[in-house]
């Protein structure tokens, strides 16, 4: 048992960790709390200032437009597309490199594997637009096969946005198949396994809750985006790509579109949690 | 424990409360009178900071001849510091910021940064060159409020048509190109990623379709607002994508992503720099388009400077060159004679009057119809944002 | 399976061989783990491979199971070649050092792998499985996960996952280890008791020579890579074959060269083990100066020396005795009674031996 603590270093801790406390308060639930409030107001839809008038037009809007419903649909499964892919690519990858490549060649393999995200977002995004443009090397790849390329719009969303966060999903599931004991697929194979069985009911179960905890970072992240969907998604709209046109013009209707993906979020952390992967982030 | 969990809500309770009256006080000033024109200016304050559109504010970056903002710092000691927005509403809430001076306002953006309180009533007397400018861009009411200026006239110009020439054949010579044709482009049909481009869809309508008697293409009713909608959605099947950012759209039609839609001058100009077989037309319906004016903001930090700004842009020679840059009517008619092409006054129908009454300067819609109807309540510009949601699905 | 109906046990055949290994040679890069190893363990045996740490048993044993592939050599399991056959297909379950349970599986799914993974229908799995369970005396844990259970309950899981579907070999990878001394204890006697009641050939691998001595048919000392003797305990500790065996199975007062010819009156090398020298009075006749030494009538061999130690350890004490010039014994006493008064340091006491109980070992 520690002794607890002397009055004085009490008294140190306390004033150490106010300005943190203090500051995720303020900072972080109380922009998000203005944010949320802010949806139950109104907006003069001239000079697009904020009317402060307390009432619930807003979320009555956001139910009933169907447009707003398909948006938020399309946003989600973009998001859900994302993720699958990401947990796809991911597990091959991430079990290359900590479990097939030699111990010599990890680090570079994880180097190789983070050295995207150092490179800017907007730069990465406007490279795959090339890429994926009418003349650009996707098209032309593609071309002796007979296909075309995706072009922009949806697929090109999906594919640019699991590029950007696929990072996000192999660290975590390279991190666990790492962890894993080389006893528990020998242990597999003792007891009469072969590869693909030991995958599925040793490995797969194993790396479960780093898949979910890369999951949350490849949803969240595919759900709040809207700077890739501008630059190669066409003419999709998501739900940040409305949320930001309506930041300028109409601050409380944002505020209730933003209570969309931060609803589904949480719901999403909320089954995420009941799986039991939020002990592994 | 019990107790400290309390007092824990308590606080955060506390600060709850503090932050709603923090923010409660943001909403005090509602009278919307942004300030007082100054009467006389002092000394510059070494900086100013500008929302312009893109080409207004070039400083060479992009080629090395066109250069207006680094002669303007050598002489006046200003430091211009330039945010380029691709809307005019991005302009309107950028303004709200308060952190810029000056901004070059179109028809849509002007008078809801007047009403707003956002942009201050400009003292023409502090303008020398404002002397110069064309009568018929002076007290117009998308520029000044009980015939107070409330900004400096900078140029106009209307919307165009681009194509790839080497796709596109026939060459188009109509709007509907991109409307009721836009099928044979499926794919590759850009437009103005704006609310605001209702309005190029009405003015196609007044032409199309007679009956449904659109006067002015941002005096809809909800009838007519459909109408348009609905041209719209249609369009929606043939796009490509949309655009707002005009780098985006020089690339999409440089890559052949798009090979047909709205544009501006100065897009094609830079899309033809970039060797890409573009050309851009004024189609027979005439077009919707902008008149700019200069304004400065209720808080500027630098107005001294900013009004500097604003004589320097619409000074002969500077004028002359944004509006050839950019591809538009000059505001100085002194600039007319500053031109590299002794034409371009005539080319963009600088003074004619009768050519500008084809153009449907961009202007923000309201309730009570612009085009005098007073049997019929028009769709507002927040009904069209969400009309505009709605033809994007 | 065919492979679990072609080794039904007669019985008949008395030695059948269960695994042999046949000049089996590991190198990890330059190192050489196993060294041209030659190994029989016959159909029904317990038999125990048992060396210090880095002797190359544990690679022994992963050879065994399949996890190693070895660099020369053939390996046979119920006399097939198994050399190149994979661990999945051999006929050969692991009891792993730490266990090794899937952690997200309950103790059921566990024990039940091996029959899940051969696509044993449900109810009888889950029937195997709680039988096995029973076997391990674990009825009533069959829906815990394996964190929720102790390290002794965990072996019990490890031993019915391994023997859920009768495999013809159990190998056990120093599977003691990490309990306590007493559950140790309790599991040397279990286990013996399931090795004997299921007929399974056991394989274990320890550097617990109690562990070996207690459970085992027969044990092999391993050493560098090499088997330095193979037979049963008994043999095994009162027949060292080596040095090292004498003096890795169990204590031994070791004695070589001139400490030899002094002490047990020959030249060679010896092994006396400590229990079997009988501490006397000093004061007796029959003890004789250790100088002249000179074989006594009654083939006792008799020396004099000063106890330097006592360390009391339960169910017997060791003495550590001083000979003139500086040779040391360890001696081991039963604590059948108390000790003499005269049994203290500092004090003279006698030793004696019967001439047989230092035998030679090769050196």
């Amino acid at each position: 048992m520690p002794a607890a603590p002397a009055p004085g270093s009490r008294l140190r801790l306390t004033a150490l960790l106010a300005p943190p406390l203090l500051w995720l308060t303020l900072a972080y639930l109380g922009s998000l709390a203005i944010l949320l409030l802010s949806a139950f107001w109104a907006t003069d839809s001239f000079t697009s200032d904020v009317v402060h008038t307390w009432n619930t037009d807003n979320f009555h809007e956001l139910l009933t437009t169907p447009v707003y419903r398909t948006i938020a649909l399309r946003t989600l499964s973009i998001a859900v597309a994302v993720t699958v892919i990401d947990a796809l690519l991911a597990l091959p990858m991430a079990f290359c490199m900590a479990r097939v490549a030699g111990r010599r060649w990890r680090r570079p393999l994880l180097v190789a594997v983070l050295t995207p995200l150092w490179a800017g977002y907007l730069v990465k995004a406007y490279a795959w637009r090339v890429m994926l443009g009418e003349d650009g090397v996707v098209g032309a790849a593609l071309a002796p096969f007979g296909l075309h390329g995706p072009g922009y719009g949806t697929t090109a969303v999906v594919i640019v946005l699991a590029y950007l966060w696929l990072p996000y999903m192999i660290l975590p599931v390279y991190a666990a198949l790492e962890r894993l004991p080389e006893r528990m697929l020998e242990a597999s194979a003792d007891l009469g396994a072969g590869a693909w069985r030991t995958l599925r009911s040793v490995v797969l179960p194993a790396v479960r809750p780093a898949v979910l905890a890369g999951s949350v970072f490849t949803f969240s992240l595919s759900l709040g985006d809207y700077l890739t969907v501008q630059i190669v998604g066409g003419k999709t709209q998501l739900l940040g790509n409305v949320i930001a046109s309506q930041v300028t013009l109409d601050l409380p209707m944002a505020a209730a579109l933003s209570a969309v993906p931060v609803v589904l979020i949480v719901c999403y952390l909320a089954a995420v949690r009941r799986a039991g992967a939020l002990d592994s982030l | 424990m019990r107790k400290r969990k309390t007092s824990a809500w308590r606080s955060a309770a506390a600060v709850c409360a503090l932050l709603l009256t923090a923010a409660g006080c943001g909403s005090g000033d509602d009278d919307g009178k942004g300030g007082h024109a100054p009467d006389q200016l002092g000394k510059g304050e070494g900086k100013v900071n500008i929302i312009a559109w893109a080409g207004y504010a070039e400083d060479g970056s992009n080629d090395p001849e066109v250069d207006w903002v680094h002669p303007f710092e050598k002489k006046t000691g200003c430091q211009v510091n330039t945010k380029t927005a691709g809307t005019s509403d991005e302009m309107v809430s950028l303004m709200k910021t308060g952190q810029y001076d000056t901004v070059s306002a179109s028809g849509d953006a002007t008078l809801r940064l007047i009403a707003s309180g956002d942009a201050a009533p400009v003292n023409t007397k502090l303008v020398p060159h404002y002397k110069d400018i064309f009568p018929a861009l002076k007290q117009q009411p998308f520029n000044s409020k009980d015939g107070q200026m409330y900004g400096i006239p900078h140029g106009r110009g209307a919307n165009l048509l681009m194509y790839r020439t080497d796709k596109v054949k026939p060459a188009p010579d109509s709007w509907r190109a991109v409307f009721d044709d836009s099928a044979r482009y499926a794919g590759h049909v850009t437009a103005y990623d704006s609310p605001i481009y209702i309005a190029d869809a009405a003015l196609y309508l007044m032409r199309a379709k007679p009956s449904l008697g659109i006067k002015n293409p941002y005096a809809l009713d909800r009838k007519q607002l459909d109408a348009a909608v609905a041209l719209l959605k249609k369009q929606h099947k043939a796009v490509g994508e949309y655009w707002s950012d005009y780098q985006k759209e020089i690339t999409a039609f440089k890559g052949g992503d798009s090979v047909i839609g709205t544009t501006w001058q100065v897009i094609a100009n830079l899309t033809k720099a970039e060797k890409a077989p573009v050309k851009a037309v004024l189609p027979k319906e005439g077009a919707t388009g902008w008149s700019d004016t200069w304004m400065v903001s209720a808080k500027a930090e630098h107005p001294n400077c900013a009004y500097k700004w604003l004589d320097w842009i619409v000074s002969p020679k500077v004028n002359a060159q944004v509006a050839e840059y950019f591809g538009e009517a000059p505001s100085n008619r002194k600039a007319c004679a500053e031109t590299s092409a002794p034409d371009h006054c005539a080319t963009f129908h600088a003074d004619d009057e009768k050519y500008f009454q084809r153009v449907h300067f961009w202007t923000t819609p309201i309730k009570e119809c612009l085009d005098g109807r007073k049997d019929a309540t028009c769709t507002d510009y927040a009904q069209w944002t969400r009309a505009w949601t709605e033809v994007k699905g | 399976m065919a492979e679990t109906e072609t080794r039904t046990r007669t019985g008949t055949t008395a030695t059948r061989t269960a695994v042999r290994l046949e000049a089996v040679t590991k190198d990890f890069g330059t190192v050489r783990a196993v060294d041209a190893v030659d190994l029989t363990v016959h159909e029904g045996e317990f038999f125990s491979l048992l060396g210090p740490s880095g002797s190359g048993k544990t690679t022994l044993l992963r050879l065994v199971a399949g996890f190693e592939q070895p660099t020369a050599g053939r390996i046979e399991l119920a006399g097939q070649d198994v050399t190149a056959t994979p661990p999945n297909r051999r006929d050969a379950h692991t009891v792993f050092q730490d266990y090794a349970l899937f952690p997200h599986m309950t103790v059921e799914q566990n024990v039940a792998y091996a029959l899940t993974v051969r696509g044993v229908r449900k109810a009888e799995r889950l029937a195997r499985a709680r039988e096995a369970l029973t076997t391990v005396r674990l009825d009533g844990f069959a829906a815990r996960r394996p964190a929720e259970l102790s390290g002794g309950q965990r072996q019990r899981v490890a031993l019915a996952r391994a023997l859920v579907d009768r495999p013809a070999v159990l190998l056990l990878d120093e599977p003691l280890g990490a309990l306590d001394l007493a559950l140790r204890q309790e599991m040397q006697t279990e286990l013996k008791e399931l090795q004997r009641t299921t007929g399974i050939t056991f394989l274990l691998v320890t550097h617990d020579q109690d562990e070996a001595l207690t459970m085992s048919d027969r044990i092999a000392v391993v050493r560098d890579g090499r088997i330095e003797q193979t037979g049963p305990p008994v043999e095994v500790y009162e027949r060292p074959a080596t040095a090292f065996v004498a003096g890795f199975v169990g204590t031994t007062n070791l004695l070589r060269g001139e400490a030899a010819v002094r002490v047990v009156g020959r030249p060679g090398t010896y092994s006396i083990r400590p229990e079997r020298i009988l501490l006397t009075d000093p004061a007796e006749p029959s003890a004789v100066p250790l100088v002249e030494p000179e074989p006594p009538a009654d083939g006792r061999r008799t020396v004099t020396g000063r106890i330097t130690d006592i360390v009391h350890a339960g169910a017997h004490t060791r003495f550590t005795i001083a000979l003139p010039h500086g040779d040391r014994l360890t001696v081991l006493r039963q604590n059948l009674t108390g000790l003499p008064e005269s049994a203290r340091p500092g004090c003279e006491i006698g030793l004696s031996w019967d001439e047989k109980d230092a035998f030679p070992v090769p050196s």
